[in-house]
């Protein structure tokens, strides 16, 4: 996967004024910008369709999920029951298929394959395996939405982050200039220079030994200090690497953009009025970079969808029993031949998902941003 | 050397040892199939293999790599070569670049032996007296695996406890004229000439660096010689154009053994049934076995193997170092349901010994009958509830890794909250093996280096073996009174170490450890399939032991 790579120059912070040719005759006088880019999206109905089916993706891994657990499949998603069985027509199936070998004395050995974990039950025996077992005899469906939530949750905290921490890390460098520019810009590069799954696997894997355990600041006098605690397995690792390696990808374009703005006149004005430096980062500069931090952090998102998806792949993700859509592949790779709904359906899922997230976004970018004439690059 | 005459004397003894644990049924019908394609040489066997941790005789201990090691090093003694499996009574041992069984004292201690003449290593070098001793040296200045097995050498504690300055071991004199290396011991030792068939004590030359050699692996005095390897990608075997043929070892079939390195086992088997290679050294994907038996019938092969799979429950932390705990997890595991993650192939077990030895005795009435409110109230007795458990197993074998997230899924089940790490299999035991990993319980497997109990209770269940770096006692077993057993019945002389007594010394040791002090959680003896292209004769297969020998594979 390739980050997005946006140039400073594609998002442009254009006035009701300049808008007007685009418009096709509506009216556009005393309407602010982002009216009307809500409008310009209200007309978008395919992004607006797509969002509908990411929202429904959320509402499914987020709050079907634990009914789904507890009144139809009634397991959670790490619980194996490969000792055990359904009913199904009166029927009593074991959940992984039995199999054995005997050994005989003149040393040759008889075996019976077992081990094969039950299909997709359609609802025939009650809502349990509605999609199957997996090869220890967890339920594929339960999984499926569970891991959904994990990896949209992975997704969307670590974009939060990202972007966080990446507007502050721009504000900073482009509006204080020389060192603290040449420090930052030089992070941004040092992160750049790695590929991201590379480096999102050596973080991901030497986290997930022990954790991250370290006091950040010693404790002195009368506080307590502060350390951070994460232990091995935590949801809070995949997070904060995916979070770390995408920061450049979204301060790098920020950072330009501020750079162009900050000696525009708003900017010397609010200055000659006295603002302090926070005030006008805060309160001039950002407002005018909203517009590409929504796009940015939409496509984002995705991006860290499948960046989680492809380290949970790898072992460096989410840790077991725990599922994502990552694992969840991972898991079904080796039944691929016998049970490929094991890797098919988070796949879908993923798929659906990212592409929602990616039409969204460029909908998205349209509405704020008509003129663009560079599209982001995938 | 005391004197030929008493030295005679316990050469007899010795091959009596050896000839017993060789015994059985199956000599026969072994041999012929060991000799049947004798002399069927082609260019060229493509093989899939498994991955392993090293190519090097003095640092792998893997299954993938000895496979490979037994046409390629040789030690003073060597395996007889010929199938064997559970009901037939492995193994009998040869003389391998020494003439002979060694002469030797009475109790075992001094044993001489007398290398053939004109052997020479791959890379063309004279195979020479004092490669052993130099190869042992090697083992421990690399911090091998296998030093403990030497540690009866007179003069070795000395290595052990300061390797780098480690130049010579006391109790090894050898003579590169004569061709003689007298192997001095502290105290009989019952399964010493076993020891000298693993691969810790095979020749390298003495130029080999001391260090970890694998691009290319040391030269080899077998037939073959690895030519390259590649880590986890690919190794290529060449005849050894120097080899003069030593009865007994075959001189092999193939001229060229291509390996291609995966542990995917869906890819390895499609591999075979494409034709695209001819072996395939990884085990049949589970979910396809009933598919694949019923179209390659013929072309495969299942073999009962010397090995018992278990979790290791680490006695020094806790919750292990509590008995309940550990009396817990024995309860808490299903052992049929685990032979079925295994797809079928494996037999359940409460022993560690596996059926094939002749000192196993099945633990009857079974001890640890499945049940979760046992295992629920064991914990709770132990007062390690709620407490965090970490679970190691391997992560790249499907199987392995199943097993391992069955157990943690299991330790959830009964009270406690089970972290999962999941390991490479390259690295899995030197992590776990290592005491500062700390790993509370993991999955592990042994198939055994010899055929003789000491491989098992010494070398995984005996406490003074405890090592802080590539400890093979993952569980850190260490009881007074088992360790006391253990070091007597290790140091019988030769001569009793199949005596009915000692046989049920060693079944009721086994009992003891499993049962009283709930040293392990054994849950199956396994069995591996040998899988076949279509082009290949899979009755020329020979299984020696617990793998088959790529040497002797013949083409249909």
């Amino acid at each position: 996967m390739e980050p997005l790579a946006p140039t400073q120059e594609e998002f442009t912070l254009d006035t009701a004024a300049e808008l007007a040719a685009g418009e096709s005759g509506s009216k556009i006088e005393g309407k602010s910008p982002w009216v009307l880019a809500g409008r310009r999206l209200r007309r978008n109905y395919a992004a607006l369709g797509f969002l509908g089916v990411f929202l429904l993706v959320m509402l499914l891994c987020f709050v079907f999920a634990p009914i789904y657990s507890s009144h139809v499949s009634h397991i959670g998603p790490n619980d194996g029951n490969p000792s055990g069985f359904v009913h199904e027509h009166g029927q009593k199936i074991p959940i992984l298929s039995q199999g054995g070998s005997t050994f005989l004395k003149n040393g040759t050995v008889v075996v019976t394959q077992g081990g094969v974990p039950i299909g997709p039950q359609w609802g025939a025996s009650g809502g349990e395996y509605f999609f199957g077992a997996d090869p220890i005899g967890r339920d594929v469906g339960t999984r499926l939405l569970y891991g959904g939530r994990n990896t949209l949750t992975i997704g969307l905290v670590s974009a939060v982050i990202a972007t966080a921490l990446s507007i502050l890390l721009a504000l900073i460098a482009a509006y204080f200039g020389g060192g603290a520019d040449w420090i930052i810009s030089r992070a941004f590069d040092l992160i750049w220079a790695f590929p991201v799954l590379l480096l999102g696997i050596a973080l991901g894997t030497a986290l997930n030994i022990n954790g991250f355990h370290h006091t950040i600041i010693p404790s002195f006098w009368i506080f307590p200090g502060w350390t951070i605690n994460i232990p091995a397995g935590s949801l809070w690792i995949p997070i904060a690497v995916i979070a770390f390696v995408f920061i450049p990808y979204i301060g790098r374009p920020l950072r330009g953009q501020v750079l162009a703005l900050r000696n525009r006149e708003f900017v010397e004005a609010s200055t000659a009025q006295g603002a302090g430096s926070l005030r006008i980062m805060f309160t001039e500069l950002l407002p005018n970079i909203a517009s590409s931090v929504l796009v940015l952090f939409t496509l984002i998102v995705a991006n860290a969808i499948l960046t989680e998806v492809g380290l949970s792949f790898l072992g460096a993700g989410v840790q077991p029993p725990s599922a994502s859509w990552g694992t969840m592949i991972a898991d079904g790779q080796d039944v691929l031949a016998s049970d490929p709904w094991l890797s098919l359906l988070p796949g879908i899922m993923i798929t659906i998902t990212v592409i929602s997230l990616n039409i969204f976004g460029d909908g998205l970018r349209d509405a704020l941003d008509p003129r663009a004439k560079v599209r982001l690059e995938h | 050397m005391r004197s030929v005459a008493v030295a005679a004397v316990v050469a007899a003894g010795l091959a009596l040892v050896v000839s017993a644990c060789g015994g059985g049924g199956g000599g026969g019908g072994t041999t012929a199939a060991t000799t049947s394609a004798q002399g069927q040489t082609f260019s060229n066997l493509k093989v899939v293999w498994g991955t392993t941790d090293y190519m090097d005789p003095g640092l792998s201990y893997r299954l993938e790599s000895w496979q490979l090691f037994q046409d390629v090093y040789l030690g003073l003694v060597v395996k007889r070569y010929g199938t064997c499996g559970v009901g037939l009574g492995c193994t009998k041992i040869i003389p391998g670049v020494a003439t002979s069984l060694p002469k030797s004292n009475s109790d075992g201690t001094d044993l001489t032996f007398t290398l053939r003449k004109g052997l020479k290593y791959s890379n063309g070098e004279p195979v020479k007296a004092s490669d052993f001793p130099s190869s042992i040296i090697r083992d421990f200045k690399m911090n091998s695996p296998g030093i403990g097995f030497f540690s009866n050498i007179v003069g070795s504690e000395a290595c052990e406890a300061n390797p780098t300055k480690c130049k010579s071991i006391s109790g090894i004199i050898t003579n590169d004229q004569a061709g003689t290396v007298e192997i001095k011991l502290i105290k009989p030792q019952s399964d010493f000439l076993y020891i000298l068939t693993t691969f810790f004590a095979a020749l390298v030359p003495s130029s080999t660096p001391q260090k970890d050699t694998e691009n290319p692996p040391p030269a080899a005095d077998g037939p073959y010689y690895i030519s390259s390897y590649k880590p986890s990608r690919s190794f290529v075997a060449l005849r050894n154009k120097y080899w003069k043929p030593i009865p007994g070892i075959p001189n092999g079939n193939p001229d060229k053994i291509v390996a291609l390195m995966t542990n995917d086992l869906a890819q390895s088997a499609q591999y075979i049934t494409s034709g695209q290679y001819n072996y395939d050294e990884n085990t049949l994907p589970t979910d396809r076995l009933k598919q694949l038996q019923s179209k390659y019938g013929d072309q495969i092969k299942l073999w009962a193997t010397p090995s018992t799979y278990y979790f290791a429950m680490n006695e020094r932390t806790p919750p292990f170092n509590n008995i309940k705990a550990r009396e817990a997890v024995n309860y808490a595991i299903n052992r049929q349901t685990l032979v079925n993650l295994r797809g079928g192939l494996g037999v359940p077990t409460e022993n560690f010994l596996p059926p094939s030895y002749p000192q196993y005795k099945k633990i009857t009435p079974p001890a640890y009958p499945y049940s979760l409110s046992k295992a629920k109230q064991l914990v709770q007795e132990s007062g390690t509830k709620g407490m965090t458990v970490g679970v190691y197993t391997i992560s790249d074998d499907v199987i392995d890794k199943n097993q391992g997230e069955y157990l943690g899924n299991q330790l959830n089940k009964i009270g406690w909250h089970a972290v999962m790490h999941e390991l490479a299999g390259a690295n899995y035991f030197v992590v776990v093996g290592n005491q500062s990993t700390k790993a509370q319980i993991g999955f592990t497997d042994w198939f055994e280096d010899y055929p003789y109990p000491t491989d098992w209770f010494q070398v995984l269940e005996y406490g003074p073996v405890i090592k802080a770096q590539h400890n093979n006692n993952n569980s850190n077993v260490n009881f007074s009174s088992t360790n006391a057993e253990i070091k007597r019945l290790a140091e019988l002389a030769p001569s009793k170490a199949f005596s009915s007594s000692t046989t049920n010394d060693w079944a009721a040791l086994d009992k003891s450890l499993m049962v009283k002090y709930v040293s392990e959680a054994p849950f199956l003896n396994g069995v591996l399939t040998s899988f076949f292209s279509a082009n290949m004769d899979p009755n020329c297969d020979v299984f020696d032991d617990w793998f088959d020998d790529v040497a002797e594979m013949c083409m249909k």
